[in-house]
């Protein structure tokens, strides 16, 4: 049933946008059918092939950052849930950075690394870091005083309270920031990708935009979109390997 | 038989309110268990009865007084795991399951498969064979307290302390987990701590029932439960259990109404 609805909401929406497309607005240096973005992505795949590079490209930039991200953000959080020393001294740069606009550090980054694999890599990596960051350092927090005693009271060492109970416990929060790590870190590949770039699916995007090719528009678009629903669904994979305890826990 | 399995001498437990007075949550406890024994303690609410339950592990430091275990004092410094703690409720960790939940005291201490057959058969004991892999979210009240106490017996501690480990139970539970209680304690023979609300409950299970003063606490008076063993629910409308919860009830009754000097409840 749910599948159902999910083909028909899609489909339906499908339907809006050609009808929107080729009634409404009917020109197509506007926005262009649905059907033409399928046909042109055909082709770019299958037929040219010239979309590879641009997935290759962006895909490599985007798993670098977060993955770079999350060696840094989980440990980082972690110590600063665990010692308040490290808490104080970067709460008020993490504060701080986290709500800076990333595309304003966009411009520094192409003057320190060049127009290069790193800067690239440094943008998306900040979009990611933060929410990985934040994320792990709540779950770690707010694992229940209860558990914390369940370990205390068995003795168990710092070394296996943290391994058996606060890694455990927030195993679901980190998850969760990775979620939003995605979708900050797709943002930040085609940020990265407008500002200097030959190729990547940001450089597509935007190359289209200022040649009015819109049909590749919309397939560096969809590309993007169909990347995001990858990610999530990994990440679903990997919850549901990981705590399969949590599902039973969530409001049906 | 020799000394007494636990021993608190004077234990005072404060916690400094910045001002002049510390509030002071229970003073100068002193008591000894027998090995064996089974000891409730019953008192108001906020009396500190859970708190003493959780200085005596260890969880809570102690503001003066001593704690002993088989005449050795407890400093809290060592690692040794000489107490189980059954906890009230939700304690359970959601990752693991039954098994995985009751070998918690064992990792590191057993090789891994001795570990595993102590703690299936502890989960036996309890009555919850066949649910080894059950994940505590799919198991009802009795039986994650069930999965709880387990996990307590399994490092077969010298004394095992009980809070409230039935609180959380609808009636009809509660009072079949405490005929379960008694099954097990009766094939364990455990030294056990047991804080209740329930004074029916603590005169069931209890050779001896301690009553707790309103805040700060202090044993009031204690009672030698007159019933012989093995015991069934039948017990509950003996005279003599009737008449002994009858004056707990009025002990606790008027503590209350010390605490409360006049204000309604």
């Amino acid at each position: 049933m749910k599948g159902i609805l999910k083909l028909i909401s899609i489909f339906g929406g499908g339907v809006l946008w050609h009808i929107l497309a080729t009634r409404v607005i009917n020109d197509s240096a506007l926005l262009v059918s649905p059907l033409v973005v399928i046909d042109k992505g055909y082709e770019m795949l299958f037929v040219t092939a010239d979309l590879y590079p641009h997935i290759y490209a962006s895909s490599s930039i985007f798993f670098l950052g977060i993955i770079l991200a999350t060696l840094v953000g989980v440990p980082l959080g972690f110590l600063m849930a665990l010692s308040p020393v490290v808490r104080d001294c970067l709460n008020p740069w993490m504060t701080a950075l986290y709500s800076t606009p990333r595309i304003a550090f966009a411009p520094v980054l192409l003057l320190w690394f060049g127009i290069d694999l790193a800067t690239k890599v440094a943008i998306v990596f900040l979009g990611c870091v933060f929410p990985i960051l934040i994320n792990s350092f709540y779950g770690m927090r707010v694992v229940s005083r209860e558990f914390v005693e369940v370990g205390r009271s068995f003795r168990l060492s710092r070394s296996r309270l943290f391994l058996k109970i606060l890694l455990p416990a927030s195993v679901p929060f980190i998850l969760s920031g990775l979620r939003l790590a995605v979708g900050r870190g797709l943002t930040g590949v085609a940020i990265a990708e407008w500002f200097g770039a030959t190729e990547g699916l940001g450089y597509m995007i935007f190359f289209a935009g200022q040649t009015l090719n819109i049909p590749v528009l919309f397939v560096g678009v969809a590309v993007f979109a169909l990347l995001g629903i990858l990610g999530f669904q990994v990440l679903k994979m990997i919850e549901e390997f990981a705590s399969p305890w949590r599902k039973e826990l969530e409001v049906k | 038989m020799a000394g007494p399995v636990l021993e608190l001498r004077n234990l005072t437990k404060e916690i400094p309110t910045g001002s002049q007075e510390p509030f002071v949550i229970f003073k100068n406890i002193s008591l000894g268990v027998k090995e064996g024994e089974f000891v409730s303690i019953v008192g108001p609410s906020g009396c500190g009865k859970t708190t003493l339950l959780r200085v005596i592990n260890g969880l809570l430091p102690t503001s003066s007084g001593q704690i002993f275990i088989d005449g050795k004092e407890q400093t809290g410094a060592d690692n040794e795991l000489v107490m189980g703690f059954v906890f009230q409720g939700a304690s359970l960790l959601p990752w693991r399951t039954s098994l995985k939940n009751v070998l918690l005291g064992l990792e590191g201490r057993k090789n891994p498969g001795e570990a595993e057959e102590i703690a299936r058969f502890y989960l036996n004991l309890v009555g919850l064979s066949g649910f080894e892999n059950h994940y505590p979210h799919q198991l009802s009240g009795g039986m994650q307290q069930r999965v709880n106490l387990a996990r307590a017996l399994v490092i077969d501690p010298r004394i095992l302390l009980m809070d409230e480990p039935f609180a959380a139970l609808d009636a009809q539970t509660r009072t079949f987990m405490q005929l379960e209680l008694l099954r097990i304690w009766s094939q364990t023979k455990k030294t056990v701590i047991f804080i209740t609300h329930m004074i029916s409950e603590a005169i069931l299970l209890s050779d001896r029932v301690i009553v707790f003063s309103h805040r700060p606490g202090r044993i009031r008076s204690e009672f030698a439960v007159p019933l012989a063993r093995p015991r069934n629910i039948d017990i509950k409308s003996d005279h003599r259990f009737l008449e002994l919860e009858n004056v707990v009830w009025k002990q606790i009754e008027e503590e209350v109404k010390a605490s409360r000097e006049g204000s309604p409840i």
